[in-house]
């Protein structure tokens, strides 16, 4: 036996061809929308990722670090205790442990001012560092007198693995100048950043500019989802009490603002997109509806002198609109999720890596998709349904039986 | 002669219509349809409003259906008035006191005819299987058991008529109301649903109030009421 459901059900079915165009339109913006949200969430953790990699999720420098410029200014005073502190007081995180000494490296016949870093890298990011970013070689360990250069810098000095260079680094309270030997190339996807590149272990900047000394302590969380990024916030305040007001902490998001703002805006771009794709779709929705409403006239008619009222006949119409979309929405649903699925164990294409570098965005991304994601976009489908049959149902409910059933279509 | 400005409520009429008068106006065109019929149909009768095209019989149904406001005058269904309910209102009284079939026979085309018998159950709300045993129970009456599952487009138009019918009686109104049932159906097959309808009328004792300007046709009804001009001429 039928009920308003089916009875539906085969109404939006009367006109095939029609109902299937727009339960694909329907389709394609649910698709869209999940592939779009898979790969705008693979891109943001991607970024996320890449930048906490690079600065921390939270650096501690000295206050004011940035209106200073002398090495000595830049000191963190009694760094060692202060990384214990922050230690225990994360114990799960990594502290990363830098000395930045602005110094002139020479090759044989050339010379080029950098920042060398000095650099106690702890096992995970050390891991993560040389996956991401070493090229040729092993990276510097802390009893050797090594160096790892970015590819372009080594270019410009004309040295090769293996070759000398010189580090000057006058006025500071350690040796000032040393040779190192070449161990590492470096690939950065930022070409500026990879011209700058040079990083020794700590203990040799140490000897070089500044014994015990460091300016930078970088606390790297077990976090690796941008969503989970308010913890972060949420720990800031904590650490700066406890570390006092001679030392800033900042949250990677004031360490690099830009990135932080083009990340911020990836989400509203996603609703702004779905926006366009739903009001689209729900435009042909409200035609369809409304083409079967005027074809059916009679009939409607018919079924208001029959006794159903203005609210039973309202509630018809919305079915119909809603039975549409939705079938629309679960075939769209299920070739996107299907999509995410397989790209999500990676994607690439070419010319990710010149566009994306600059943006910190990873090579190869992982889209993926949240339960809630899907659940969300369907809502976007329910409510396209609801709102398209609003005003065919209104004039549905507002026919007079009489004149309807006059009507020839 | 009862004064008119005397209002008297009968007990056993189903359906009681006091000086009624129905006014179309479009575009400041008045055309008065009805002027003033005064009607009453008792329990278990089988009525037929008589009159040639134009003279508001139609219009007279719609009225009595709570299809349409009257300009003036009353509808009363057996205690309660009807003119001057709500649109929504009117749906209700429609859906749990009145019956309808049409020219057109106006089915749903898609649903079987089983369906069709069974859809003013379903705005009803009724269970599944109460309304598929009634359904089932009026279609056989009007012998067409054996169509329980074919669409309307599958049926003759006497066969849809006669679903028409079994939907209206399905749902066991107070008052089935037909407007020139039999219009679209050739001589032979009128007069055979007339016949479904009178036997229903005495074996159930449905309540029957229907048009038509078929001479051959009225002599099966208790009672033609001739409506001219939109007037009363006169009851046989
Ligand atoms: N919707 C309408 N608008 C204007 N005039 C109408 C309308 N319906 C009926 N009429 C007029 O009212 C009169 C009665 O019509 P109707 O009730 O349809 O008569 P019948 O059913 O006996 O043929 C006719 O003159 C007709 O032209
Ligand atoms: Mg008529």
């Amino acid at each position: 036996m039928f009920n308003l459901l089916t009875l539906s059900w085969r109404n939006v079915w009367r006109q095939r061809g029609r109902s299937l165009l727009t339960a694909g339109a329907v389709g394609l913006a649910v698709f869209f929308a999940l592939v779009y949200q898979g790969l705008i969430g693979a891109v943001e953790n991607g970024m996320y990722n890449t930048l906490a990699q690079a600065v921390g999720h939270l650096q501690v420098r000295v206050a004011g670090y940035r209106d200073k410029r002398e090495l000595r200014d830049l000191l963190i005073p009694g760094a060692e205790a202060v990384k214990a502190k922050l230690q225990q007081a994360q114990p799960q995180a990594e502290i990363v442990v830098s000395l930045e000494v602005p110094a002139l490296l020479s090759g044989e016949s050339r010379s080029r001012g950098v920042l060398l870093v000095g650099q106690e890298q702890p096992p995970k990011f050390a891991q993560n560092f040389r996956a991401q970013f070493l090229q040729a070689g092993q990276m510097p360990t802390s009893n050797t007198q090594g160096i790892a250069l970015g590819a372009a810098l080594a270019r410009a000095l004309q040295v090769k693995l293996g070759d000398a260079v010189y580090a000057y680094a006058p006025n500071t309270q350690g040796s000032g100048a040393a040779a190192y030997k070449v161990v590492a190339l470096l690939h950065f996807p930022d070409p500026a950043a990879e011209g700058r590149a040079a990083y020794l272990s700590l203990a040799a900047a140490q000897a070089l500019a500044a014994p015990g000394g460091a300016t930078r302590l970088e606390l790297h969380l077990p976090i690796t989802r941008y969503s989970q990024d308010s913890l972060v916030s949420a720990l800031r305040p904590a650490l700066a009490i406890a570390l006092g007001p001679g030392l800033s902490v900042e949250t990677w998001r004031e360490v690099n603002p830009s990135l932080a703002q083009v990340l911020a805006l990836l989400q509203p771009l996603v609703l702004v997109m779905m926006l366009i794709f739903f009001v689209l779709a729900g435009l042909m929705v409200v035609n369809t509806v409304y083409l079967g409403l005027l074809e059916r006239t009679r009939e409607f008619g018919v079924i208001t002198a029959l006794g159903a009222g203005p609210a039973k006949v309202t509630w018809m119409v919305l079915l119909e609109s809603l039975l549409l979309c939705l079938s629309g929405a679960v075939g769209g649903g299920l070739l996107g999720v299907g999509l995410v699925t397989i790209l999500s164990k990676g994607f690439t294409y070419p010319g990710l890596d010149k566009i994306g570098g600059t943006f910190g965005i990873p090579q190869v991304l992982y889209p993926s998709l949240s339960v809630w994601a899907v659940l969300g976009t369907l809502l976007f489908a329910v409510l396209t349904g609801l709102l398209a049959a609003w005003w065919p149902a209104r004039v549905a409910a507002q026919m007079e039986p009489v004149e309807a059933m006059r009507f020839n279509a | 002669m009862p004064s008119r400005n005397l209002v008297e409520v009968k007990v056993n009429a189903v359906l009681q219509v006091k000086n009624l008068t129905k006014i179309y106006k479009v575009d400041s065109v008045e055309t008065p349809a009805l002027r003033g019929v005064n009607l009453e149909v008792g329990q278990g009768e089988f009525a037929a409003l008589a009159g040639p095209s134009g003279s508001g019989k139609t219009t007279l149904l719609n009225l009595i259906g709570g299809l349409d406001h009257p300009t003036s005058g009353q509808v009363w269904l057996g205690q309660q008035r009807i003119d001057g309910l709500s649109k929504a209102q009117l749906a209700n009284l429609r859906l749990w006191n009145l019956g309808f079939v049409f020219q057109a026979y106006n089915l749903i085309p898609v649903l079987s005819a089983l369906e069709n018998a069974a859809f003013v159950l379903e705005l009803r709300g009724e269970s599944p299987a109460e309304r598929q045993a009634k359904a089932r129970a009026a279609l056989e009456t009007l012998g067409m058991g054996e169509f329980a599952d074919r669409r309307p487009n599958q049926l003759s138009g006497g066969q849809q008529q006669r679903v028409a019918v079994a939907r209206a009686l399905a749902a066991k109104p107070k008052i089935i109301l037909a407007d020139e049932p039999t219009a679209n159906l050739d001589s032979k097959t009128g007069i055979a649903l007339i016949e479904h309808m009178r036997a229903l009328n005495r074996e159930q004792g449905m309540t029957f109030l229907f048009s038509s300007h078929d001479p051959r046709l009225l002599e099966h009804v208790d009672r033609v009421v001739y409506l001219e001009d939109g007037r009363v001429q006169g009851v046989v």
